[in-house]
């Protein structure tokens, strides 16, 4: 009878220890003070559609919704990806009134482009040639000059990824010494700790590679915020300044999606 | 009780099977050196800096830290659970098969009492393989790769989703705290184990469906169809000992997984002990 009892108790004891070391739920966004010098509200999105439509690139139709966001969140700088051209940068820079400037990056080996919209109307655009493939910097000011690189790595191979983010950093490694950088964009790495498994892959020692070497001088400033992408996945990110000081509100904003769309705009306000 | 658990601890020590267990353990390490040497030869040497320019796998990377770890980290999943599983599917299962069952369920001992004593010597052979395997593990790194402090990558062994290193002292210690976390853990394997052996008559039968459903639950949790299934199955939540590797230990969280381990451990016994009471023993 007595060892029915022990176990009894044993399993509601492990039980009550289960339910009171639950974690609390935590906030997806975050707020602090900062006595830092200047803060940037930049925000990032791949507007482009999921593999299964006939065109994946981003659709017309979508660009008032986008348009919407962007005004509603007022950013000071956009890094988009998966743009048709110049066309549609156009349609976007009339539907937000002319708030903005913006560019689209050169057309590298695919069909697709990335594009940067900025408030400043000082603002210039840089085109970052990476492999085969085109990223776009803009260069503003807001307290001091700053770099918003808009980029978009393979989604397809995780090698052409890591060598996408070796001539991306080389590339941002000049231009950090006289501004502060900050690189959006999609990068497609598959690096969720949650997604616990032993299998020590090539895809993944890749992706796990690129990133690292982005973090030896950036830091991930929207890794609290949560998934970006349908299916769990976060691969949006937005890299900053590893001395910057508190991040302020990071959001991925979960109710923008249009039409299609598999990603959902990464909002971050970063402090330095 | 005392006496009981002598006699169970005799028939362990006693058994090849316990022996066999730490066999394959060493060749498994063996197996692992060969990998890790030969896969550490080659990032390290010239063809590695050919296609990429940046990597973290530098010498300093790969020491016997690093190797302990992934040595541990792959084993633990496939490799422990079918020992511990063997062990504790035998317990009841052998004696019945044996004819043995039907006379130690005479002697005036309750049967609660055999059970408990049954996986308490199951629990402590989970314990020792454990132990053993990580120790050896250390001094074979120690010996053929040399120490250093062990540095963690997001991604590869998912441990981590920032870079992170964790001093060599503290990794020590931290092995020693992965000991304690993956006995329990696998207590929970131990347990079913010993439910199936109640079960089923066969000692074999006990173990595989054991391994089967343990197996089950693993692939189907990575299959992501099933994402939303995976918190419910008690191989998740196995998952926690790792947390002990991790630079800052998310102490709530590991104490949260141990606390829902716990619970398995603890419900699985109970209704091991009501069926084994109401088992009419007719072998």
């Amino acid at each position: 009878m007595w060892v029915k009892l022990i176990l009894l108790i044993l399993f509601c004891l492990m039980i009550a220890g289960a339910v009171h070391f639950a974690k609390p739920r935590e906030s997806e966004e975050r707020s602090s003070s900062s006595n830092s010098s200047g803060s940037v509200r930049l925000l990032t999105w791949n507007i482009g559609y999921a593999e299964l439509e006939d065109d994946t690139r981003a659709h017309d139709k979508d660009l008032p919704a986008v348009a919407e966001l962007i005004r509603r969140e007022s950013p000071d700088a956009v890094a988009l990806q998966e743009l048709t051209g110049k066309a549609q940068l156009n349609t976007l820079l009339k539907l937000l009134n002319g708030e903005y400037r913006g560019a689209v990056a050169q057309q590298g080996r695919g069909d697709r482009f990335e594009a940067v919209l900025v408030k400043d109307t000082g603002a210039t655009f840089t085109p970052v040639p990476v492999g085969e493939r085109y990223a776009l910097a803009a260069s503003f000011r807001s307290h001091s000059e700053i770099v918003l690189i808009s980029a978009h790595a393979d989604a397809f191979n995780a090698s052409r990824r890591r060598a996408y983010t070796e001539a991306l950093m080389d590339w941002v490694e000049t231009r950090a010494q006289s501004a502060t950088v900050f690189i959006a964009g999609d990068f497609n790495f598959e690096l969720k700790a949650a997604n616990e498994t032993n299998l020590y892959t090539d895809n993944l020692k890749h992706d796990s590679e690129s990133y690292s070497h982005i973090l030896r001088s950036f830091r991930d400033l929207g890794r609290t915020a949560g998934d970006t992408a349908i299916n769990d996945r976060r691969i949006d990110y937005i890299f900053g300044p590893t001395q910057s000081g508190n991040v302020g509100r990071v959001a991925v904003l979960r109710d923008a999606a249009v039409g299609r769309m598999d990603h959902w705009p990464l909002l971050v306000e970063a402090r330095f | 009780m005392f006496t009981l658990l002598k006699l169970e601890l005799e028939k362990l020590f006693r058994a090849r099977s316990f022996y066999l267990s730490f066999i394959v353990l060493i060749g498994f390490v063996v197996l692992m050196l060969w990998g890790f040497y030969t896969y550490a030869a080659r990032k390290t040497g010239g063809e590695a800096v050919e296609q990429f320019k940046y990597t973290y796998e530098s010498k300093q990377y790969f020491n016997g830290l690093t190797f302990a770890l992934y040595s541990l980290l792959f084993s633990f999943t496939l490799l422990l659970p079918i020992f511990v599983s063997m062990s504790a599917g035998s317990q009841i299962a052998s004696e019945a098969r044996s004819g043995t069952l039907r006379m130690i369920c005479t002697r005036p001992i309750s049967r609660a009492s055999l059970i408990l004593s049954k996986f308490m010597v199951t629990a402590l052979h989970a314990g020792l393989l454990l132990t053993f395997f990580i120790g050896l593990n250390l001094i074979v790194g120690l010996i053929f790769v040399g120490w250093g402090n062990l540095e963690l990558y997001p991604g590869p062994l998912n441990l981590v989703d920032a870079p992170g290193k964790i001093m060599r002292d503290d990794a020590l210690m931290r092995f020693g705290y992965a000991a304690l976390s993956g006995t329990w853990a696998l207590l929970v394997i131990a347990a079913l184990a010993l439910l199936c052996s109640v079960i089923f008559d066969s000692p074999v039968q006990a173990t595989v469906m054991t391994i089967a459903a343990y197996l089950t639950l693993y692939i189907v949790g990575r299959v992501e169809f099933f994402e939303h299934l995976r918190p419910y199955f008690f191989t998740t939540d196995m998952e926690f000992w790792r947390d002990v590797f991790k630079p800052e230990i998310p102490w709530q969280n590991l104490w949260h997984y141990a606390c829902v381990c716990g619970a398995y451990t603890a419900g699985l016994l109970l209704a091991t002990v009501l069926i084994f009471e109401r088992k009419d023993i007719v072998t």
